[in-house]
């Protein structure tokens, strides 16, 4: 066969491939007929072999780089990952993501401890010496929390709450999630980002309340139950973006048998789903702080459904997705 | 492997990738550098912040009339504002098949690495992953230079979240690049005024010196230079092509390119007759441009425009440079001569006829 019967042969074929994978490329796979596909298929694997017999013949370089865009072109219509519906999404919310994060359990455990122990040294230093706290917090929002605390907050459901209970809400989600996420992004530099961040917030949220307990109460009474619910989504939240990030910084430092940068990108899906699980909660804690926490309701209701909120997370985290392995 | 030709050792070419797809055959993807991925990033910059002032006077404007409260309206500013800093270009790249507005200007496409589409999963991960790539920021503004040091370091010019995520950014414009780049860049074209001849070097021959000047062979340069000689011997008598001799002004120059003149004339040959279509209009999107039979290269204008059945052909095995060309040069088949005649492919009528 020599250029020109080639081309005269092969030419209607590749003329059909390039107005099918244009018509192709502009639907969405749902709408994919079915004729279509397998004709796909047909024409693709034959312009492979024409690509293949252009490159071993030196048949104009021009040729094999129109043959080389459909090769391109059909690949990247027929190979794809596998469409995800919100039934995978809400598997993982069932399940898929504590028994995730149950795998790293090793990395759950440095990141809790991350944040805990500055948290709690912090807090009884600044139980025990207050003025401390105003080096580590500043001096403006300690007398923030002071006053906004000191009587019940929002005391009536009136139109300027709601609205104030909003615009919280949405700066919870932009201020708390963003650190989520940044803290998991930074895990990349082998975990130090995201192991600073947690050691930053614990000494931090770990001043605060030593501080306020200190201060004893009706403040402290305020604050805790202000706090208790959403404390439980917010504060496991942190933490788990802090695993999230440090899974990453895993990868890379202990790939175990593989090379370092297939460990990273095994970890690499991982890890994003935990941050994404954290970012989930953190919305979901968001609601919380803005539209229950603050409500002139009794404390021990508050407390009461702290209480509820803390055990039914950790249940979620430590059973939930707990599937009995079949029997091989 | 014409195109995709890495050029000699000081001109690398460094934005081809090849891919294998499951049916054996490779294919080439032109991986986008910071330049162009800078452009379609200050794009994606410009909308970002147009779609946030625009949703802030919509907020406002409804807060003014009294349909929103206005803290309900500052919540929802402030969710916009988390939305689009941290999911904008994600969720485009989910939705659009590796595009964002800022992409689909410029033509670059994110693919992961075996060349088939990102997964949404893929897409948000490697756009969460910039808020490592945008290190260290500058008195607040960001200023990349973690992402360009990964980009540069890589041979797909991955940043931290391509790497990590499997992804890389290709440019789908498929501006050409000459297959003589990188192997020309130091030579002039041969003028047609020195030439004598009215013979035109054909694409297969241009193929064979090509691969002589491929990056992955091993050959020394005087190896190269033996190789070159017969070939180029054939070429010049060819074209009626005279080396000028050395020049008594100052005769060493002349004398410093004697050990390669054969390599540089070859390098020359290509330089004038390998197409370059960066003057032309032209290029191979269309299947019209693609199998168009030759492209007249622009360097020998004063070509005169030879028909199909004018243009020279080569003759069996009669000169060293037939030789040259694998198999089908050794038999002279009857079959074979007359194809030739006709204008046919000689050496493809001799594998059919032994395969």
């Amino acid at each position: 066969m020599n250029r020109e019967r080639f081309i005269k042969q092969r030419r209607r074929d590749w003329q059909e491939f390039e107005s099918l994978v244009g018509r192709m490329q502009r639907h969405r796979i749902a709408k994919w007929h079915s004729d279509d596909v397998a004709a796909l298929s047909r024409l693709y694997r034959s312009i492979c072999y024409d690509l293949s017999l252009v490159q071993s013949r030196e048949w104009g370089a021009r040729l094999e780089q129109y043959l080389n865009d459909l090769v391109a072109r059909g690949h990247n219509c027929l190979y794809r990952s596998p469409p995800q519906s919100f039934r995978t999404v809400s598997r993982f919310i069932a399940g898929g993501f504590p028994a995730l994060l149950r795998s790293y359990r090793w990395t759950c455990c440095v990141a809790a401890a991350l944040f805990l122990v500055p948290f709690l040294v912090s807090a009884v230093v600044g139980i025990l010496r207050p003025d401390l706290a105003e080096f580590v917090v500043t001096q403006q929002s300690l007398e923030a929390t002071e006053t906004s605390f000191e009587e019940m907050l929002y005391t009536s459901l009136d139109d300027r709450y709601a609205g104030e209970r909003s615009l919280m809400s949405g700066f919870y989600v932009f201020n708390n999630a963003g650190i989520a996420l940044k803290a998991y992004a930074l895990g990349v530099f082998c975990g130090i980002g995201s192991a600073v961040i947690l050691l930053f917030n614990g000494i931090e949220i770990g001043f605060l309340v030593g501080f306020v307990a200190s201060k004893g109460g009706l403040l402290a009474e305020n604050f805790f139950s202000f706090v208790v619910t959403h404390g439980a989504f917010e504060l496991t939240a942190i933490v788990i973006a802090g695993v999230a990030g440090l899974v990453l910084g895993q990868g890379l430092l202990f790939p175990g048998e593989q090379t370092r940068i297939a460990s990273l990108r095994q970890h690499g899906i991982e890890s994003l789903q935990i941050a994404l699980g954290a970012a989930g909660m953190l919305a979901i804690a968001a609601l919380i702080e803005a539209f229950f926490s603050p409500l002139p309701i009794s404390s021990g209701f508050k407390f009461a459904t702290g209480l509820l909120a803390w055990f039914s997370v950790g249940l979620y985290l430590l059973r939930a997705g707990d599937v009995e392995e079949p029997a091989a | 492997m014409s195109w995709g030709v890495t050029g000699h050792h000081e001109a690398y070419i460094d934005t081809r990738v090849v891919v294998e797809t499951p049916e054996g055959v490779d294919f080439r993807f032109v991986v986008a550098g910071p330049g162009k991925r800078g452009i379609a990033f200050i794009a994606d910059l410009a909308l970002k912040l147009a779609l946030t002032i625009g949703i802030a006077l919509c907020l406002s404007a409804f807060s003014v009339l009294g349909r929103v409260g206005e803290g309900l309206a500052a919540g929802l500013f402030l969710l916009t504002l988390f939305f689009v800093n941290w999911f904008y270009s994600g969720l485009f790249e989910a939705l659009w098949n590796g595009r964002t507005p800022g992409k689909k200007m410029c033509d670059l496409r994110v693919v992961r690495t075996n060349g088939t589409p990102v997964s949404p999963l893929n897409a948000l991960g490697r756009n969460l992953l910039s808020a490592a790539d945008c290190l260290p920021p500058l008195v607040l503004i960001p200023t990349w230079n973690v992402g360009l040091l990964t980009m540069f370091s890589n041979r797909r010019m991955q940043r931290l979240g391509d790497l990590l995520f499997d992804t890389m950014v290709i440019d789908e414009s498929r501006e050409w690049v000459s297959r003589a780049a990188g192997i020309t860049t130091e030579v002039e074209p041969i003028p047609r005024s020195e030439c004598s001849g009215r013979y035109s070097v054909p694409e297969r021959t241009l193929a064979i010196i090509e691969r002589l000047f491929e990056g992955d062979r091993i050959i020394s340069d005087g190896r190269r230079e033996d190789i070159a000689k017969p070939v180029s011997l054939a070429l010049r008598s060819r074209l009626g092509w005279e080396e000028a001799g050395p020049d008594p002004a100052n005769p060493h120059v002349y004398f410093t390119q004697v050990p390669n003149r054969h390599t540089t004339f070859l390098r020359r040959i290509l330089k004038t007759f390998a197409d370059d279509p960066r003057t032309k209009e032209e290029n191979s999107r269309t299947l019209a441009s693609a199998t168009h039979r030759r492209i007249r290269p622009q360097n020998m204008q004063s070509l005169p425009q030879l028909s199909e059945s004018q243009e020279p052909q080569f003759r069996g095995a009669q000169g060293t440079l037939d030789a040259l060309e694998f198999e089908w040069s050794a038999t002279t088949s009857k079959q074979s001569r007359m194809s030739e005649a006709t204008g046919n492919d000689a050496g493809d009528q001799h594998r059919s006829a032994r395969s």
